[in-house]
């Protein structure tokens, strides 16, 4: 089960990955197309549901690794009592905040389908398609949270990799 | 607007951020209770439609290929070819080497759009060589830290895009707001070297490098994939042939050519750098997607508009409201990062900000400055871990380090207000695309 849980988060993780390749692939094209003068309709959409998709596919893969930010300054503070019980209480809002956005995507990914709703761009692409990858990737990241909530009461969650990649954002 | 609300949803907010709820929840949590508390309609809907709509846009496809390029380029050869075809002009300076953290940030700052990034792709080459010459560690430490967060300032830049999507306004012209006062802040910062150099002769040492014209110019050679992605990257922008998303596409066509060229793109470091570039942009969409909710929530509560009335009646001037702002946001910047900073503060501000009649680019650039300020400000200050973990300091000496740099940053926000042309003039030449 957890083996299988891992292996879903990773998958979706390197699924996001070839989005990201795909999106650039897009962007490429539209570009050359305004170059060599050719034009591949609803490049710009895909690029945009492609992106959705990276970001949202990627979600419990990134909480795995730990990337995800918080503010840990108070947290860090706390004595070890407290300190796990503030932590159950964060897993498990976080958890009720995804099940309720989870719930929600896939409601849209539902209304979309059968009000058959499409594109208002030039690709004309039924919303339900893209939209479902999104949705997935954020029932996925529901699923991770409720794990690592189970984990932490069990006292059996394991820190996130300390990551000592200079790569932050700022 | 009762007050009561506000307080609660503010109380709600702090409350959320200081437990470690993280970050894009917190502001999903607060959204949501301000849409329950002051609209009937359909909350849920409402939240994924906006969400949707807002992640799956054109222009934001900008941020993770900027995201992307800056990975490929932190894994290549660049910084090293840098260092060699800086250092040699660097020695005629008063304070030799210790110019290549500052000028090598600013080149790198104009390939990447991440701070942190920048200081340690500079650090990693710039720390043992300057070490191993002998320059004081109190200076290598502090201009690093400095010059690092040009990497915000100087475009590309991650921040700007967010504040850009944020703020509705255009990228291409913030990137192009940036590079005036990136290219001051530079030259102040390397102005504080040149001083501290003449007044301290003795602690700076010798270069006993000694290279003809030639050798120097060749060895200048160094830098030319550098500026050959800027101008790929930047002047596209600027000549109006391509859009911040279609530049970043040549950025990150650029970075993998360019570390292909020099060998150092393998299966293993293209795949790390893709996944570093999708978590690292999975993590900024999550904060995104909360606070493109929350600005949603925002204007069914009415409170931006609110306290743009309120301060709007105090009948401060601009420059104490931007000095008020300035305060503010270093206080800020001591608990957040800067993007959730950033979007935090910009769906309940806009309001204010337009109704001081600030100019929106302005306005980014003055943001961008100040979150520059709050990276090297303890106790939350990106630049300050990255530089830890490279030198082993205490984060203290660090921060004692970056101080003079800091108060250079607060001579620049000072010399951008007074001067606002610095920031706007460019922007206004530009042909924009969209």
């Amino acid at each position: 089960m957890r083996g299988a849980l891992q292996a879903l988060y990773r998958a979706c993780g390197a699924l996001a990955g070839a989005a990201l390749v795909l999106m650039l692939t897009m962007i490429t094209l539209n570009i050359a197309g305004g170059v060599f003068g050719f034009f591949i309709r609803g490049l710009d959409a895909y690029a945009g549901y492609l992106m959705a998709a990276a970001s949202f596919l990627a979600l419990a893969y990134t909480l795995k690794a730990g990337e995800h930010i918080r503010v840990t300054l108070l947290l860090q503070r706390l004595p070890v009592g407290l300190h796990r019980g503030v932590e159950i209480t964060c897993l498990a809002l976080a958890a009720a905040i995804t099940g309720y956005f989870a719930w929600h995507s896939v409601d849209m990914v539902y209304i979309s389908w059968r009000i058959g709703d499409v594109s208002q761009a030039t690709d004309q692409t039924p919303l339900w398609i893209p939209q479902s990858l999104m949705a997935f990737g954020v029932v996925v990241l529901f699923v991770a949270f409720v794990e690592e909530t189970i984990d932490e009461i069990m006292g059996r969650r394991k820190a996130p990799p300390k990551t000592d990649e200079p790569a932050h954002i700022e | 607007m009762d007050f009561f609300a506000t307080a609660f949803l503010l109380v709600a907010l702090f409350g959320l951020l200081g437990m470690g709820l993280w970050i894009g929840l917190s502001l999903t949590a607060v959204a949501w209770l301000g849409m329950e508390l002051f609209t009937t309609r359909p909350v849920g809907q409402l939240m994924v439609n906006k969400i949707w709509e807002s992640g799956s846009s054109w222009t934001l496809t900008a941020l993770p290929l900027f995201i992307w390029m800056g990975e490929i380029l932190f894994r290549s050869k660049l910084s090293e070819d840098m260092f060699r075809g800086l250092s040699p002009w660097m020695a005629l300076l008063p304070g030799r080497l210790l110019h290549t953290n500052i000028i090598g940030c600013t080149i790198f700052a104009a390939i990447s759009g991440s701070s942190a990034a920048t200081c340690a792709t500079i650090g990693k080459i710039t720390i043992p060589e300057l070490r191993g010459r002998g320059y004081p560690e109190f200076m290598t430490v502090g201009t690093l830290a400095g010059a690092g967060t040009l990497g915000l300032l100087i475009p590309p830049s991650i921040i700007m895009i967010v504040y850009g999507v944020t703020a509705e306004v255009s990228i291409g012209q913030l990137f192009i707001g940036g590079v005036v006062p990136g290219i001051l802040l530079a030259g102040l910062f390397s102005g504080y070297v040149m001083v501290w150099a003449v007044l301290n002769p003795s602690r700076v040492p010798a270069e006993n490098i000694r290279m003809r014209l030639l050798d120097k110019i060749r060895a200048g050679r160094h830098l030319l994939p550098a500026v050959g992605l800027i101008l790929c990257v930047l002047g596209s922008i600027y000549a109006g042939i391509a859009t911040a998303t279609e530049s970043a596409a040549f950025g990150a066509l650029g970075a993998l050519i360019l570390s292909w060229l020099q060998g150092s793109l393998n299966r293993a470091s293209f795949v790390d750098a893709l996944m570093g570039a999708t978590r690292l942009s999975c993590m900024i969409a999550l904060i995104l997607a909360g606070a493109s909710f929350l600005t949603l929530s925002m204007g069914f509560t009415g409170l931006p508009r609110h306290i743009a009335e309120w301060i709007g009646g105090l009948g401060l001037s601009p420059w104490m409201l931007i000095a008020a702002l300035m305060v503010f946001y270093i206080i800020l910047g001591c608990f957040l990062d800067g993007i959730s900073m950033v979007v935090l503060t910009m769906a309940v501000f806009l309001p204010t900000v337009e109704k001081a009649g600030l100019d929106l680019i302005w306005f980014g650039i003055f943001i961008v400055l100040v979150t520059e300020m709050a990276q090297i400000t303890p106790p939350v200050g990106f630049n300050l871990f990255v530089l830890q973990g490279m030198t082993g300091h205490q984060i203290t000496f660090i921060a004692r380090a970056a101080v003079p740099l800091f108060l250079l940053m607060v001579v620049a926000v000072a010399l951008i207000t007074l001067f606002p042309e610095l920031v706007t003039f460019l922007p206004q030449q530009m042909i924009v695309r969209r």
